[in-house]
């Protein structure tokens, strides 16, 4: 970064505006490299392998891929990840809810301690994650053998995949939430009381539309990593093809028989569906900014 | 305030089933091995090797993305250029990109075979199947943290600061290092530390492009997958621990340096 010019005299009062810099800003040079540098980092590191998931995809033409979509084990798996997303979700949405009330609305001790565990997911890696929920309910433990025993097994089933899509994306929508609610405080919900409305009422007709942009914003962060688990869903779901098999373990297992086209339009599909979640995160980000945490708004 | 018993309610039993019960488990599992026992599975060459990669691959990663992390959000935040706005919103691709799709896209680019792999392949550079590989597929995944931890930051960072730096006689170049590059670094330190958790126990993006070799390219989170194939989950169990272990230390630095900046910044 060169800052000859600063230290010209004269410069500054100089008649040629082209050349003139604010003292509180680099050189053209310097940010035309900068933005050359990031844009290219950006490019090979990012936008290289979105294209390539696309061309490999469709290297033996269209109607390979979506004919490669059509099988019975791909229709299965595409139904088992939205299942899966549309159970997991609403869950997360629940748990976020409570949480963020209990943490906002109520002064008690532990709650530093109490918003830590909330986090923990985020920092466990997701296979031990679903190491975990295999020594919790697999079959050789006291709670799995009983639940096998009932015929309602959680590991190598729905049940599991479920519960390990919930840990994965467990934090999201609270981290959302938290930080909105916070802001706003509670003299809306507390004059709303005093004016007799019943807690429900309260919560439906001053919290939730205060908070709804958030809530879709946790939403849509959560829906976007419940599709693409893999690491705990790898774990606990067996992999049973047409059973248990989601969108991402099918990549997996597609991939490793080299089916290299039906690999990568089953991952152009859920590219698909990440790239909608970015797409409106991005619009929510835009447009309801000031009713989103305040890391989002710029 | 009404809802107290309810949502209190909620939460807890949430956090028991899907959270603490769980974890629980695997601690109770290790209970049960022994402390002895888990020493002596973690302290196996193949073992101690996979754990060390993990670790030190995710600081690599992490590190590079620290510091392209942070020259992203500044270009981000200061400067005005066609597709800016593209831009910022593709940093978050690799949160919203499915780890499995990530790791076979990357595969396919930097295979010796694919677009990238072919070219580093005529200066003899071999990417996939690497090390290189490893580090590439962390840099995807935790390339989102740093920039979106220190953007708000640099947002806020008022003007007349840089304007009273530069009346002071202040270069432009002493004027980051020591003015605007210290308001930045809790930030980004925060950024790291969630970049570094991410990328140590990442699984699904790394295990295509690795290969997967014992001793060189096999990371931890394979070695449980594949001691749990085996229903060998005494073994499974304390990689588990020793990784939960190396989680809950790094979640310990991440609470101290927000504390830390807290007190020296007054805000993170």
């Amino acid at each position: 970064m060169s800052d000859a010019s600063l230290h010209r005299p004269g410069a500054a009062r100089s008649a040629r505006p082209a050349s003139y810099r604010k003292p509180t800003e680099e050189t053209p040079a310097a940010r035309t490299a900068l933005i050359l540098l990031t844009v290219s980092g950006l490019a090979i590191l990012v936008f290289a392998p979105l294209i390539v998931v696309f061309t490999e995809a469709l290297a033996d033409g269209w109607a390979a891929a979506i004919e490669s979509l059509g099988n019975r084990d791909a229709q299965s798996a595409i139904r088992l990840t939205l299942t899966i997303t549309a159970i997991a979700m609403p869950l997360n949405a629940v748990f976020g809810i409570a949480a963020a009330w209990l943490i906002t609305k109520f002064d008690f001790r532990g709650k530093a301690f109490l918003i830590t565990l909330i986090d923990l997911p985020f920092s466990v890696s997701p296979v031990v994650a679903g190491l975990c929920i295999v020594l919790l309910f697999g079959a050789n433990s006291l709670i799995g053998g009983w639940l096998v025993a009932h015929d309602l097994p959680i590991v190598f089933a729905i049940p599991g995949i479920v519960l390990a899509t919930v840990f994965v994306t467990f934090p999201f929508v609270a981290r959302e939430l938290i930080p909105v609610m916070t802001e706003q405080g509670r003299a809306e919900e507390e004059a709303a009381l005093t004016l007799g409305a019943s807690g429900w009422r309260v919560f439906h007709t001053v919290t939730l539309p205060n908070i709804r942009w958030a809530l879709l914003y946790g939403t849509l962060l959560c829906t976007a990593r419940a599709m693409g688990e893999f690491g705990a869903v790898a774990v606990v779901s067996g992999k049973i093809r047409g059973q248990t098999a989601t969108m991402p373990i099918t990549i997996e297992m597609l991939y490793n028989e080299y089916l290299s086209v039906a690999a990568f339009s089953m991952a152009a599909l859920l590219t698909g569906f990440a790239l909608l979640t970015l797409l409106l995160k991005t619009a929510l980000e835009l447009r309801h900014a000031d009713a989103l945490a305040a890391n989002h708004r710029h | 305030m009404p809802g107290l018993g309810l949502s209190a309610g909620i939460t807890l039993t949430m956090l028991s089933i899907v959270v603490l019960l769980p974890i629980g488990a695997l601690l109770m599992q290790g209970a049960q091995f022994g402390l002895a026992n888990i020493w002596d599975t973690v302290h196996r060459e193949r073992v101690w090797a996979a754990l060390f990669l993990s670790f030190r691959m995710a600081l690599f990663a992490a590190l590079f993305n620290l510091v392209f992390g942070v020259l992203l959000a500044w270009v981000l935040v200061r400067y005005r250029f066609p597709g800016r706005r593209i831009i910022d919103a593709a940093v978050d691709l690799p949160f919203a990109l499915p780890t499995a799709v990530a790791g076979i896209a990357l595969t396919a680019l930097y295979a010796p075979n694919g677009v990238f792999g072919s070219l580093a392949q005529q200066i003899g550079w071999k990417i996939a199947y690497t090390q290189w590989g490893i580090f590439l597929a962390l840099v995807f995944v935790g390339l989102p943290f740093v920039t979106r931890t220190v953007q708000p930051v640099i947002e806020e960072i008022d003007p007349e600061v840089e304007e009273a730096s530069a009346t002071l006689g202040a270069s432009r170049s002493h004027t980051l290092r020591h003015v605007i590059l210290p308001m930045l670094t809790p930030a980004a330190l925060t950024g790291f530390a969630l970049a570094l958790a991410r990328a140590v126990g990442e699984y699904g993006s790394v295990i295509f492009i690795a290969g997967n070799i014992p001793l060189r390219t096999e990371i931890a989170p394979l070695l449980i997958v594949i001691q749990l194939e085996e229903f060998n989950y005494d073994a499974a169990g304390a990689i588990g621990i020793a990784m939960l272990l190396m989680s809950f230390a790094m979640l310990l630095v991440i609470n101290l340096i927000q504390i830390f900046s807290r007190k020296r910044i007054g805000h993170v």
